[in-house]
């Protein structure tokens, strides 16, 4: 790659005529925004209108005449049994996303208001440290507790009490995918409420205000943005999730990101059903993003 | 947060071939992961995937952020969003369409189409972390150098690019693990043999459960550990440093 | 098929121009056209590469295998290494549409030997994407029985060498279950009780097929409202499922995490040489009878080594060794002279002749057949 990448070298003259001067003005943003432009442009946007014009195309699989155009891929996802499997994972990343921020604001505001400020940093790395090994592997710990012989009910057993059937089912999913995205709620969160104007606090409860009314009326409307924040990008990751999923769901949580994977590298090769269920995905992403940039910015002013 | 891993290194000691009985200490699945060739070829990939594809993402995402950051041009938003889209695109479509489209232009599948797919997304990050340390940067440094005669490249290499350099670092240390641990897009773009840690963990924990893959996470989160210990250190000292 | 048609995949009708038209001029994609044109009529064409223009031509002294699990083992690769002096490097894969998938997608361009299952063969010639084979670089051919030297899925072997048959049956653990398992009908009639106690396979003509032909119909059946029947039984079958997966169901069993698991008799019998409790059951009714037969891909980076490999394994004494350590039926008739008895004798392995007569080989069917099993399967692996 080094050939491409570029040294501006050619520094102008002053006398130089109006048209090398305007060249050598368009020298330095090209070679800057050139070369990862065009990769951007050949790896990522050309693939995505390729899938684009893949998904009007029905049923199309590799070894199959390419005729047809119009919205049967569409059409097909709203059948009932693929608007289930897209309600599953919404629901699958809705679930995650709340029990995320049930588990991560506690422990955010610990870290945030309550530890020892000279162990704040050293908790926060040590709480998002698991980020750094394999997603995979994370997900797989959970298949040695949760299955049917596995950890958990072997010490449920020894303690008598009955056990658990969590594995190959929407539980499992739960937990895996919360376990997995948990540290990024607690990293959002912590950001935000790290900056809480303490002295707010202080002055509510001067006034008279008990300890949940000052948690209620203060700092939930103050680190709201950061909750939204912690919120999206929880229910994003675990929107598009396929390991967890995979590994923990079994059978019955077949998820889009499942379904794609199953049209291309799986069983059934519907190039035409899994590009238009990747739309549909991309599309489902952008329409949460979108909400969060308009939303993220009303809030500063309606809070500050 | 550390159960399910401790758990994983326990049983990875386990004697017994399934992992809920306790059958004494044993080192066997270690000895089984050190002679497991297969492991070792798909550490090799996946660590020339990764340090590639971070070794071209460093200079393409720099330059990228700096030139967002220093030019104003028609599209410029329209470029920007495209930049953030590998960081918000599930993984699952980016590597769809990245199969597509190697299809439709006859590209054989090897190692280097997994390097090509993983610098889109290395790209991405490495342009996020150098932006936000740009934003907090003293425009007025490279402009002095300018005025004192550095051509621009000078100021670039001589003042810009020492600033920049713990934001690149960092930057390029999240695209390594990203890269280590993606399994989608590597799966989709593989080909020619080419074969990645990720993507050998998840046929082999599809195809049970099995101790030395449990001594293999023990490795690898040891291995991870200490590389995230020492880039928290990095940038602690590094915060320390500004702050005094 | 229709091969007038303007073809995805082999793609090198220029009449596609036609039928893309309507897309271009809807498409308001800012693209250039050539970008476009081109993709559709190259789409997945890269399996069909020719073996010239490979990447992998450096490597003489490799040959990369896509095969299923438990076909080889550490000792047959070793020795073939030690007599030819190629390395063998094995990747498997759980069913053949995961194969063709990766293979289409040009994910499977290292690869000189592939495993088809015997309607696979059929497909993948159908698709162009093996090699003739050279009959008289080939040595043994003889030694296979004689139903496998002309079979029904590759007329006269053209194309491919049977390595491996058997049959699709049941694995489970008598102690656990509580009761000896015939065939498929336990399930329905103890579906209440087996909540996520069994896994299936993850393949769709096994499954499909065993339960329409567990109803009486036909592996292959083409009628739409047998197909439906037999999706309506796995439906109701579905909150007994744990998963659906071809390996990985064996520590499973094993540990008794589930009671019975839908298994390929190779990897059944493996498991059963292992662990005595175990036991494996071909359906009353008779079961699936497969062929898995060796092909060159078109793509084959390394055809020279590729037949050095079948040529090895054509010589019966390595068929039979591998079949002792493995526990796979060999097509080699010399090679099934040579085996102990004991393992002659093991019905599970070579079964009598008159379930053999009820069971049922899996051929390709049409492409509207093949659209109708994969949706129904979609479907039944979203509920």
């Amino acid at each position: 790659m080094s050939t491409s990448t570029p040294t501006p070298s050619v520094v102008p003259a002053k006398t130089s005529p109006g048209w090398q001067r305007k060249l050598s003005h368009l020298l330095g943003p090209l070679a800057l925004l050139g070369p990862p432009g065009v990769w951007l442009l050949l790896l990522l946007v050309v693939p995505t209108l390729l899938i684009l014009q893949l998904s009007f195309v029905p049923g199309i699989r590799p070894g199959q005449p390419m005729d047809g155009f119009g919205l049967g891929n569409y059409l097909n996802i709203f059948q009932p049994i693929y608007l289930q499997v897209i309600w599953r994972s919404v629901f699958f990343a809705l679930g995650s996303t709340v029990l995320t921020l049930l588990l991560g604001f506690p422990v955010a505001y610990w870290i945030a208001l309550m530890a020892p400020k000279r162990w704040q940093n050293l908790l926060l790395v040590g709480f998002i440290l698991p980020l750094w090994t394999s997603s995979l592997l994370r997900a797989y710990a959970w298949i040695t507790i949760l299955r049917p012989t596995g950890v958990l009910n072997s010490f449920l057993s020894t303690l008598g009490l009955p056990t658990l059937d969590l594995l190959n089912r929407s539980g499992a999913v739960f937990i895996g995918m919360s376990y997995s995205f948990l540290p990024y709620m607690v990293l959002v969160l912590y950001a935000s409420l790290e900056k809480l104007d303490r002295r707010l606090l202080e002055a509510a409860a001067d006034l008279g205000a008990s300890a949940p009314q000052t948690f209620w009326k203060v700092t939930v409307p103050q680190t709201l943005p950061g909750i939204a924040a912690g919120c999206l990008l929880v229910f994003i990751a675990s929107l598009g999730d396929f390991v967890v999923p995979e590994l923990l769901g079994g059978a019955s949580s077949m998820t889009v990101s499942r379904l794609i994977y199953n049209q291309f590298l799986g069983a059934t090769r519907n190039w035409g059903l899994g590009s238009s269920l990747s739309m549909v995905l991309i599309l489902a992403v952008s329409i949460s993003i979108a909400l969060l940039i308009r939303y993220g910015d009303r809030d500063p002013e309606s809070f500050s | 947060m550390y159960l399910p891993i401790l758990i994983l290194a326990f049983y990875s000691f386990n004697a017994s071939r399934f992992s809920a009985t306790w059958e004494g200490f044993s080192l066997r699945w270690y000895s089984t992961l050190f002679n497991d060739s297969r492991i070792f070829a798909a550490l090799q990939d996946s660590l020339a995937v990764a340090i590639c594809a971070v070794g071209v993402s460093a200079v393409l995402g720099t330059l990228m952020a700096v030139g967002l950051a220093r030019y104003r041009f028609w599209g410029k938003g329209l470029y920007r969003g495209v930049s953030y889209l590998p960081l918000i695109i599930p993984d699952i479509a980016i590597a769809v369409a990245t199969l597509v489209f190697l299809a439709s232009f006859a590209i054989p599948l090897s190692l280097w189409t997994i390097v090509a797919s993983h610098i889109v997304f290395c790209l991405a990050y490495v342009a996020v972390v150098v932006s936000t340390r740009l934003s907090g940067l003293n425009p007025h440094l490279e402009e002095a150098a300018l005025d004192l005669g550095a051509t621009p490249t000078q100021a670039f290499l001589k003042v810009l690019l020492p600033e920049l350099m713990p934001a690149i670092v960092s930057g390029c240390l999240l695209a390594f693990v990203l890269s280590m641990d993606d399994l989608l897009i590597s799966s989709f773009t593989a080909g020619g043999g080419a074969n990645t840690l990720p993507m050998e963990i998840f046929s082999r924990v599809r195809t049970g459960v099995k101790p030395d893959i449990n001594a293999l996470s023990v490795v690898l989160i040891l291995g991870s550990g200490v590389l995230a210990f020492v880039a928290e250190y990095i940038r602690y000292r590094g915060d320390q440093r500004r702050s005094v | 098929m229709n091969t007038r048609k303007p073809r995805f995949y082999p793609g090198r009708s220029p009449r596609i121009a036609n039928t893309r038209r309507g897309f271009l001029q809807l498409s308001a994609a800012a693209l250039s056209g050539a970008v476009l044109s081109n993709c559709a009529r190259n789409l997945a064409d890269v399996s069909s590469e020719d073996s010239t223009s490979g990447s992998a031509a450096a490597d003489g002294g490799t040959l990369n295998v896509y095969s299923w699990a438990n076909y080889h083992d550490q000792e047959l690769l070793d020795s073939f290494q030690a007599k030819t002096g190629i390395e063998v490097i094995v990747d498997t894969y759980d069913s053949n549409e995961t194969m063709l998938a990766k293979m289409q997608a040009g994910g499977g361009s290292a690869y000189s030997i592939i495993y088809p299952s015997d309607y696979m063969v059929t497909q993948m010639i159908e698709f162009d994407m093996l090699t003739t084979l050279d009959k008289s670089r080939l040595v043994g051919l003889e030694n296979l029985r004689s139903q496998w030297q002309d079979p029904v899925y590759d007329p006269g072997s053209a194309h491919s060498v049977a390595a491996v048959w058997g049959t699709t049956g049941f694995v489970y653990n008598p102690d656990n279950l509580g009761t000896t398992l015939t065939g498929w009908d336990y399930f329905w009639e103890n579906g209440g009780s087996l909540n996520r106690q069994i896994t299936l396979l993850n393949d769709v003509r096994e499954v499909m097929g065993g339960v329409l032909h567990s109803l009486g119909y036909s592996y292959n059946s083409e009628d739409p409202a047998e197909i439906e029947e037999a999706y309506n039984r796995l439906v109701e079958l579905k909150p007994a499922i744990a998963n659906f997966i071809t390996n990985g169901w064996e520590d499973q069993v094993s540990s008794g995490d589930v009671l019975v698991s839908m298994a390929f008799s190779v990897d059944a019998l493996s498991l059963v040489a292992e662990n005595p409790d175990i036991e494996y059951v071909i359906p009353e009714t008779g079961s699936s009878l497969w062929t898995d037969a060796m092909v060159i891909p078109k793509s084959a980076p390394n055809p020279d080594a590729a037949y050095e490999w079948i040529n090895f394994l054509l010589v019966p004494e390595n068929a039979a060794s591998s079949v002792e350590r493995l526990r796979f039926a060999t097509p080699n008739e010399v090679a099934y002279d040579q085996l102990s008895d004991e393992l002659k004798a093991d019905t599970k392995l070579f079964p009598p002749q008159d379930l053999l007569d009820r069971c049922e080989g899996i051929a390709p069917v049409s492409e509207e057949a093949t659209e109708l099993y994969d949706q129904y399967w979609t479907q039944l692996t979203s509920t």
